[in-house]
């Protein structure tokens, strides 16, 4: 009982941190049409300054702060700067934002240095509960909140707000959007960078979660990122938090139970979603 | 007029092979053959990879797996068994029949689907067989990888320059002559206008398939020489550096021009020794990677041709220009 | 009466497809101009280059005196026109209300009162209101989209096709709010259905090949036989 619920906590919390990243990348793909591949880097670069910040002011709050500040800011540069110039033409967004990731990759590199960097959670989140004899680590708690948390909000803004209508509208239809009188490339970029919050939230989260963060962690759950996204349903917001709870739960078994078949399973299942049913359990789009 | 030029070309490769056939007679120096065997290796390397997104427009990114199963398959036949001759064709042969299923398999399942399903899932794929490679360590010795010996025909350095520059050339002209023929100038068509050429009756699924498998292989045999002339296999041949390798010279040599690919490679490569060599001296020359991966970027957004076809296609718009100037001499008259 | 909207040499390309070759239009305020022309002439194109949606290589687009063909479709449509699209162009996945709310620039007064006027014009739309666009029929579909174009204060309707694969019963019903919307905004119409363009409409454009071939009031159309079989393949 003991073992079962912290595997499955272990896996929510794991789950939460995919869905961050997903969520974002699910968003403009069935926005914009765009898939980036740079987000990973988005990512870690959330998880670098995160705990930079964190370690030269001491509070775990201002550092997450900081991590989806600048998780907007470079959203929007990369917006302006690389997606915008070649939107349209697939092959090369799909190279271009690949190059991104490299760069920023290195770039954490050069500024941080290519060791491994550790990360502690602060005290009050550090630990673990004892409830009825079951241990709870608090952390899990934590990431699995702020997730729902993210969703929530993110669920109000597209489902009662203006922008998030107009966002829900322009995954149907971008053209009509534009025929109604609405600019969809300011759209495009609220949307962008609003992912790119999350991924930067999700890293920054990792960070303490998994002890250390190093510059190729972007790549590793970026994949995992890919693998929910297709599960999920390119475009579907729900889609990819059910499909992170999903890849997260089942990575967490299979890591205690068959651990050398972890990821194997999770891309078995993207191979079969991809066979019978390629728009997702959710998706909309094909 | 096309067929004179052609031959003009190819007669320039032909010279150039041979002064390089040549070279190793003339010349001694230890680390430059090892150079410009590594250049060699990647030109078949990147060359496969031209072949699928310069003439068929399909992005992978997991070009590092047919890479990495062919170093695997020939140090793992090496090792288990004895490094003889008909054991190393074996492996040839192993490699090639499971790179090409593999090939078959991912192609089919993403291949009718939008470009961006193909780079995913071969992304992912390529991820899942590094970690494959570092935990079977029974099989592959996890991240410490191993070393293993050749047969005897294999073991003399210049030998061993001689057969891969045989193999590049032969590559070379191989895909040549493919991408010529009329199997290569559908994917020629699909890349340009895929739903068109479906609808002049194209099974483009097929087509694109095709294509997965002949990158796949070649790409196999790469990862082969790669590991040969290393004697050393390891999971560095499953990263991602090396799919962005493949990237890297592909895109800044010339997409679909194959020979762009070749020059891609001896730069990246001649870059990479000789910033190595640097990085020595100054720390930041490690992260020359950066200073490409900008050039990439650049590359991509403004000059999607590269070096090669941005020449190719000064060079035909002066053509173009010329023949205009005299047609209207001609019609002036 | 002056000219709300003029086409002067327009040239459309779609890729490397020469679509329009040459459209010159001119429509009155206050009239429905109909566009009328075999398939694949050009007339959808028309309204999507005037929309931006496939901008003009060559050529000058007046709107109200001000020169549009170069402004993005979202300025286009603010500047007043609206576009009801051959496939309707609803948010299945968005309620009906919500369809409206997307379409809505403003929420004022003007605003709802144009909402109660298309409602009693539209009752089907109330009734409604909740559901998904996509589970309406086709002929509530047209009605919402042509809603959705008119909530704005929109000058001028671009409308294609309204009346394709609808009930006869259906296309009547159109037919009468498009005549009712005549005086209070001017309509350009895309439309097979002679019948329909005949009956509401007053002055015509055919486009044949991608090129305005033809023109003058409908009157004159309805007696040229020739001119109808020629360009129309009807009698």
């Amino acid at each position: 009982m003991d073992v079962l619920l912290n595997l499955s906590l272990n896996g929510l919390a794991t789950g939460m941190l995919i869905f961050l990243l997903a969520a974002g990348l699910t968003l403009i793909f069935g926005l914009m049409d765009v898939l980036n591949f740079a987000h990973g880097g988005l990512f870690a670069w959330g998880a670098y300054s995160g705990i930079w910040i964190y370690s030269q002011t001491g509070s775990f709050f201002i550092g997450i702060f900081g991590a989806v500040l600048v998780g907007f800011i470079l959203g929007i540069l990369t917006e302006k700067w690389i997606i915008k110039p070649v939107y349209g033409n697939h092959v090369q967004q799909i190279l271009i934002t690949l190059g991104l990731m490299l760069v920023l990759s290195e770039m954490l590199k050069v500024i941080w240095g290519p060791n491994q960097i550790s990360a502690t959670p602060p005290s009050y989140l550090a630990g673990s509960w004892e409830i009825g004899g079951v241990i709870i680590i608090k952390y899990r708690l934590f990431i699995i909140f702020v997730g729902l948390l993210v969703f929530a909000a993110v669920q109000y803004m597209l489902s009662k707000t203006k922008i998030g209508l107009v966002v829900r509208a322009g995954v149907m239809n971008k053209e009509m959007v534009q025929a109604l009188g609405i600019n969809i490339k300011r759209v495009f970029m609220f949307v962008f960078m609003i992912g790119a919050g999350m991924a930067a939230l999700s890293g920054v989260l990792l960070g303490p979660y998994s002890g250390v963060i190093h510059a190729e962690m972007g790549l590793e759950f970026a994949i995992l990122a890919f693998i929910v996204v297709v599960i999920g349903g390119m475009g579907s917001f729900k889609g990819s938090l059910l499909a992170a709870a999903l890849v997260g739960l089942s990575g967490s078994f299979m890591a205690y139970y068959v651990p050398d078949l972890a990821l194997a399973a999770n891309m078995l299942l993207m191979a079969i979603v991809l066979v019978f049913r390629p728009q997702g359990l959710f998706g909309m789009k094909g | 007029m096309n067929w004179i030029r052609n031959n003009r070309m190819n007669g320039i490769y032909l010279i150039i092979a041979a002064f390089l056939l040549l070279l190793p007679f003339v010349h001694d120096s230890r680390s430059l053959f090892i150079l410009l065997t590594q250049i060699f290796i990647f030109s078949i390397f990147a060359m496969s990879y031209d072949l699928l997104l310069g003439y068929t427009g399909i992005v992978s990114f997991g070009h590092a797996m047919y890479f990495g199963i062919g170093a695997y398959c020939i140090g793992i036949f090496m090792k288990r068994f004895e490094p003889t001759t008909p054991n190393f064709v074996l492996a040839i042969m192993t490699t090639i029949l499971l790179t090409a299923v593999i090939s078959f398999f991912v192609g089919l399942l993403t291949l009718r689907l939008k470009s961006h399903f193909y780079a995913m899932l071969t992304l992912s794929l390529s991820g899942l067989f590094l970690v494959l490679a570092e935990k079977w360590r029974t099989l592959t010795y996890g991240n410490d990888g191993f070393t293993f010996r050749v047969p005897d025909f294999l073991k003399d350095r210049t030998d061993f320059y001689l057969i891969c520059l045989i193999c590049m050339v032969l590559v070379f002209f191989i895909l040549k002559r493919f991408t010529n023929s009329p199997l290569g100038r559908v994917l020629q068509a699909i890349r340009e206008n895929e739903q068109r050429t479906e609808s002049l009756g194209y099974q483009v699924l097929h087509y694109k398939i095709i294509a997965s498998i002949f990158s796949g292989v070649i790409a196999g045999i790469a990862g082969i020489l790669y590991s040969i002339s290393l004697r050393f296999v390891n999971t560095s041949v499953f990263t991602m550096d090396i799919t962005l390798d493949a990237l890297l010279m592909t895109i800044i040599g010339g997409v679909g021009t194959l020979v762009g690919a070749i020059i891609g490679a001896g730069l990246i490569e001649f870059a990479h020794h000789w910033l190595t060599a640097l990085a020595k001296e100054h720390w930041i020359f490690e992260r020359w990677i950066i200073f490409f991966g900008i050039i990439y970027i650049l590359a991509v957004m403004f000059f999607p041709l590269g070096i090669v076809g941005s020449l190719k296609n000064f060079k035909w718009k002066r053509a173009k220009q010329t023949s205009v100037v005299k047609k209207e001499e001609e019609l002036a008259r | 009466m002056s000219d709300l909207l003029k086409l002067d040499g327009i040239e459309t390309y779609i890729g490397q497809y020469h679509i329009l070759q040459g459209v010159s239009l001119e429509v009155k305020k206050g009239e429905v101009t109909v566009l009328l022309g075999r398939n694949g002439a050009g007339k959808t194109t028309t309204l999507r280059t005037i929309m931006g949606l496939n901008p003009a290589s060559k050529g000058l687009i007046t709107f109200k005196g001000e020169a549009i063909q170069k402004l993005p479709t979202y300025t286009v449509a603010k500047k007043g026109i609206g576009y009801v699209p051959e496939d309707q162009g609803i948010f299945a996945g968005l309620s009906v209300e919500e369809n409206m709310k997307v379409a809505m620039q403003k929420d004022d007064a003007e605003t709802r009162a144009r909402m109660d006027y298309i409602l009693d014009l539209f009752p089907d739309l109330k009734n409604f209101w909740k559901k998904p666009g996509g589970l309406l029929s086709g002929g509530q579909k047209q009605m919402l989209s042509i809603a959705r174009a008119y909530i704005n204060n929109n000058e001028l309707l671009l409308i294609d096709e309204p009346s394709k694969g609808l009930a006869p019963i259906v296309v009547e019903k159109v037919m009468e709010s498009i005549v009712q919307m005549k005086d209070r905004t001017t309509i350009v119409l895309v439309e097979q259905n002679f019948m329909m363009a005949s009956t509401i409409g007053d002055r015509f454009y055919i486009i044949d090949d991608g090129r305005t071939v033809s023109n003058g009031h409908m009157k004159q159309l309805k007696q040229d036989t020739e001119l109808r079989k020629k360009y129309l393949g009807i009698a």
